[in-house]
């Protein structure tokens, strides 16, 4: 986790649950901030992807690491194998339900000629992970992060002085030094217990 | 359904070693940069290189068979399904395939930006045409990078390497002359560089 890079094995994840699909937060695990990716395993029979379409100027592709996913896309379906890449532009509906157990999709979207910016959504992710008190910092970290958005002082330290217990590595450090999501807490006295 | 195996996509064998499948170009994707490789003949799967010109965040999923990354001076193997992410632009990276199989995907891009298509996607669609003297076709792709992003110096750069090889100093000269003026250092690059070769006795190279 550490020097600049991270070693990620979707099958050993931590997932949440998005409506009623196995979810992946891998952009959440990873930090990444150039483009919204996730991915979404099942079993046999179970739904992969939640049927939705994305907002205009959305573009997603999907892509079959294991198993098998068949996707109705616009009302067309297909069985993709592994090694299967599959786009969808804005606007049209999709869903996917595993064909095989042990099945994982990796999804990648954008905004066309906009910054990537996490949505509303990614955030529910977040509030849902903090909710199940699972032991990463990060986790913490961006509920903290989202409570501040929401401004909501009191519920942010609260989870940014949790994330702080659970980096025993200290990575966290320069994110409290530098994250300017963290900015509108930064007079506050409590803010520097979180820098010492 | 939009949907390419990635075995159908097309493969470019790039003369540094990998094979090079381009997925963004294939489906027009614009809101991010993504490709996937396959090992040459030689096992490389992923160049060596940094990120640092492009300030490009990446990540690299083995999609098949198994791959070693070297990552800052440090080995990795990795298998299907298990992906690294660069966070840190001036790491070196590279990978090689220690199965024939071997597939990976990159995604890339700088944080806080737009997604703007990479100058290389150009180069390296056009590197099979230079590699067998089919200047047309390479000039076209050159035509279309510039269409797509207007001045940009590195595209003018390669755009007057492949005119000089192909015997038209006049075309050769006035994009060089171009790339200079859009950016200092290719100057430099242009004083060392074989594909000058033709042109660079010429008064109006630049010095």
């Amino acid at each position: 986790m550490s020097g600049g890079y991270t070693i990620l094995s979707l099958d050993e994840a931590q997932t949440a649950t998005h409506r009623d699909c196995t979810l992946i937060p891998v952009r959440h695990h990873l930090r990444f901030r150039a483009a919204g990716v996730n991915a979404w395993k099942a079993d046999a029979g179970d739904q992969l992807v939640p049927p939705h379409s994305e907002d205009p100027g959305m573009e997603e592709l999907y892509v079959v690491v294991s198993g098998r996913a068949t996707f109705t896309v616009d009302d067309e379906t297909t069985s993709a194998p592994p090694g299967s890449l599959i786009f969808v532009p804005p606007g049209i509906h999709r869903r996917a339900e595993a064909a095989e157990d042990g099945t994982i999709v990796f999804a990648i979207g954008g905004a066309v000629g906009r910054a990537f910016e996490s949505s509303g959504w990614g955030n529910a992710i977040t509030a849902n992970l903090a909710a199940e008190d699972i032991d990463l910092w990060y986790v913490h970290y961006d509920a903290g992060c989202h409570e501040v958005s929401a401004r909501r002082s009191d519920d942010a330290f609260e989870h940014l002085r949790h994330a702080k217990e659970l980096d025993s590595e200290g990575e966290s450090a320069a994110y409290f030094r530098e994250d300017s999501r963290l900015d509108p807490l930064r007079d506050d006295p409590r803010f520097q217990d979180l820098l010492a | 359904v939009n949907l390419v195996h990635v075995d159908e996509l097309d493969a470019i064998e790039m003369p540094e070693g990998f094979v090079w499948r381009p997925v963004r170009r294939h489906f027009g994707i614009r809101a991010f940069g993504t490709n996937a490789y396959t090992p040459g003949a030689n096992g490389q799967i992923v160049e060596e290189h940094t990120e640092e010109q492009l300030g490009h965040e990446e990540v690299y999923l083995v999609l098949r068979g198994r791959v070693r990354f070297t990552i800052d001076g440090n080995d990795h193997e990795l298998g299907p399904g298990q992906l690294v992410f660069v966070r840190d632009p001036s790491l070196r990276r590279g990978g090689v395939a220690l199965t024939e199989d071997a597939a990976v995907l990159a995604v890339g891009g700088k944080p806080g930006e737009a997604h703007e298509i990479s100058t290389w996607e150009y180069v390296f669609v056009a590197s099979p045409y230079v590699q067998a003297d089919r200047w047309a076709e390479a000039e076209r792709l050159m035509q279309e990078g510039l269409e797509e992003k207007p001045g940009d110096p590195a595209l003018l750069y390669h755009f007057a390497c492949l005119e000089a090889r192909a015997g038209k100093p006049d075309a050769a000269l006035e994009h060089l002359l171009a790339a200079v003026e859009a950016g200092e250092r290719f100057r430099e690059y242009a004083q060392t560089d074989e594909d000058f070769v033709s042109i660079r006795d010429d008064p109006r190279f630049p010095r």
